[in-house]
């Protein structure tokens, strides 16, 4: 092994005292530079320049994948655990949604999410949801159970990163988005058992 | 004090030159490379015991960086990120290479100094740092020559503090026998 260049002969109380640099015997960036200009786009630092748009992009996926776990549960609600489908006052799921979910993403809207009308509907319906839970069987329950921990996550993502940038508007629209379709499982699923039927 | 903001001078140049290479700036890449390739090859070297195989996972070490650059917080040390790379490049490549070998009980460790009762040549206690199995030295090299902790050091390796504190007791002993003198 090669050691440290001009420490040779010389003596020493401490290992602590050893060089921690050692001088390659040639030149090693040339190799580099000629593998970093064969790696592939996607592979280069510049991937990392705008961690900020990154982050928004992934929230914009995580809040998308919510979404569509959350319209995948609505459909199997009324495909699959009313007998019969949607049939007499099980409502489509647009129009199930709470009237202040039909308008967008303002700043009133922002308020709404923090408003304790709110809050006490939504615990009730997560009250119920959790009655509802127990009865259900194990692939539903999965279901449903699967489709609020990916708003669950979904939510706390967002509430952090908007921690780090409260004006950033694209996410305070994805949080409300996200509160929305938390709402939208918890009434489906509240008024499937309305209807009387099992589930 | 002079000290002081000369480093903070060279850390303050240092995340520049990051800033850019991550903007995809090869030239200030190379900037950090010659900055760094000293220390990162001495750690590979002193870990593998093989110059070529040495200068493959140094070069591998800052094909990585490269790529991994982005996800680089600036407040933390350039240095130790780098090592901590190199460690796992250097633990892949001896993993593909052969068995690892089996790890000691833990058993307690204490805070050497690493102080050789007589002064001892450089080329000679490389040579016995050289010679300690791989596990002792990996915990040698990077605690008593890197002066990290025993607690980071474990973390690189990817072992358990105690194990770490173990394997240092192993080199220190395995040090004192070959060099004939006492490691305190």
């Amino acid at each position: 092994m090669s050691g440290p260049t001009g420490t040779n002969g010389r003596k020493l109380a401490s290992l602590r005292e050893l060089p921690q640099a050692i001088e390659p015997a040639h030149d090693l960036w040339p190799g580099i530079e000629s593998r970093l200009a064969a790696l592939p786009p996607e592979a280069s630092a510049a991937q990392g320049a705008k961690p900020a748009y990154r982050r928004a992009l992934r929230l914009r996926w995580l809040a998308a994948a919510a979404m569509v776990a959350c319209v995948a549960v609505g459909v199997w609600i009324g495909r699959s655990l009313l007998p019969g489908g949607p049939v007499g006052g099980a409502p489509p799921i647009a129009a199930s949604r709470p009237a202040a979910i039909g308008l967008g993403p303002t700043a009133f809207d922002a308020a709404y999410v923090s408003d304790p009308r709110y809050e006490r509907q939504r615990r009730a319906l997560v009250r119920a949801l959790q009655e509802r839970l127990a009865a259900l069987p194990p692939p539903a329950r999965a279901k449903v159970s699967a489709s609020l921990a990916a708003v669950e996550k979904a939510k706390k993502d967002l509430e952090q990163a908007l921690g780090q940038d409260p004006g950033n508007a694209l996410l305070q629209e994805l949080l409300i988005n996200t509160y929305q379709d938390e709402m939208r499982v918890l009434t489906d699923v509240h008024e499937a058992s309305d209807s009387g039927r099992e589930i | 004090m002079a000290h002081a903001q000369a480093e903070e001078t060279r850390v303050d140049w240092e995340s520049a030159l990051v800033q850019r290479a991550r903007g995809g700036d090869q030239r200030a890449f190379e900037r950090l490379y010659r900055e760094h390739a000293g220390r990162v090859y001495g750690l590979c070297l002193r870990m593998t015991r093989d110059a070529q195989l040495a200068e493959d996972c140094t070069q591998d070490t800052f094909i990585n960086a490269w790529r991994a650059l982005g996800k680089f917080e600036t407040r933390s040390s350039l240095s130790t990120w780098l090592h901590r790379i190199a460690v796992n490049v250097t633990l892949a490549k001896r993993r593909k290479s052969g068995p690892v070998e089996p790890l000691p009980e833990e058993e307690e460790g204490s805070a050497a100094e690493w102080a050789l009762e007589t002064p001892v040549e450089v080329q000679e206690l490389e040579s016995a740092i050289g010679a300690l199995p791989e596990g002792a030295r990996d915990a040698l090299v990077l605690h008593a020559l890197y002066g990290y902790s025993h607690g980071e050091a474990a973390e690189m390796l990817g072992i358990a503090e105690g194990t770490c504190k173990a394997q240092l007791h192993r080199a220190r002993r395995l040090l004192r026998e070959r060099l004939h003198i006492e490691v305190n």
